[in-house]
C-alpha cells in the first residue's frame, strides 16, 4: 500500500515547501514595492517576477507527479482533473475576453488565471474522487 | 469490458484493499476496474491474470 502512495507523498513533500516559498516571496516583494524600496529598471522587473517562480515550480511538480505515479488509474484521474481544470479556466477567460472586447466588464488581471485554474482543478479533483470511490 | 475480478477476489476472501496491496495499486483502482469504470492497461491485466493464475481472457471479456 505504501508503495502505491509513494509518488503522491513525494508530490506533497514538494508542493508544500514550494507554496511556502511562494508566500514568503509574495510578502517580501509586496513589502519592497509597497514601501518604495524596490529599484526601477531590470532589477525591479526581476524582483516583480520572483513570486512567479515557485508557481512555475508547482506546475512542474504537477507534471512530475504524472510522470512518477506508478498507479495508472490514479495517474489517469490526475490528468483528467488537470485537463478539466484547464478547460474550465480557458473557457471562463476566453468568454471574459470577449465580454471585455464588446461590453463594459472590468478587465481581468492575468494574475488571476493561475489561482482560478487551481480552484477549477480542485473542483474537478473532488468530482472525480466522488465518481471513482 | 466485463471482468470477473469481484468473484475471483471473493473466492479468496480478499478485500479490495487486500487485492490492491497484492497488485501494488490503490484501492480506488481495484474498485474502478471491478465496476467496469476503468479498463486496466495490458501490463496490469497480465499482473492480475498472473496473481489469479488464470489467462487474461478468463478474467476479462468484451461487452
Amino acid at each position: 500500500m505504501s508503495a502505491a502512495k509513494a509518488a503522491y507523498r513525494r508530490y506533497l513533500w514538494r508542493f508544500f515547501p514550494t507554496m511556502l516559498a511562494y508566500v514568503v516571496l509574495v510578502l517580501g516583494v509586496s513589502w519592497l514595492f509597497d514601501n518604495r524600496q524596490a529599484p526601477d529598471g531590470p532589477i525591479g522587473y526581476a524582483l516583480a517576477i520572483l513570486p512567479a517562480l515557485p508557481i512555475i515550480g508547482v506546475i512542474v511538480i504537477m507534471g512530475l507527479y504524472v510522470v512518477e505515479e506508478k498507479d495508472e488509474f490514479m495517474r489517469m484521474r490526475h490528468v483528467m482533473a488537470l485537463l478539466i481544470g484547464m478547460g474550465l479556466m480557458l473557457s471562463v477567460t476566453v468568454a471574459w475576453g470577449f465580454l471585455e472586447i464588446y461590453t463594459h466588464v472590468p478587465p481581468l488581471s492575468a494574475f488571476w488565471i493561475f489561482p482560478g485554474f487551481c480552484v477549477a482543478w480542485g473542483f474537478a479533483s473532488g468530482v472525480l474522487a466522488m465518481a471513482y470511490r | 469490458m466485463k471482468n470477473r475480478l469481484r468473484v475471483l477476489r471473493a473466492e479468496r476472501g480478499w478485500s479490495q484493499a487486500d487485492l490492491a496491496g497484492r497488485l501494488e495499486v490503490s484501492r480506488q483502482s481495484v474498485n474502478a476496474i471491478e465496476t467496469g469504470k476503468y479498463d486496466p492497461s495490458l501490463p496490469l491485466a497480465f499482473k492480475i491474470a498472473r496473481l489469479f493464475g488464470a489467462p487474461i481472457e478468463q478474467i476479462f471479456s468484451q461487452d
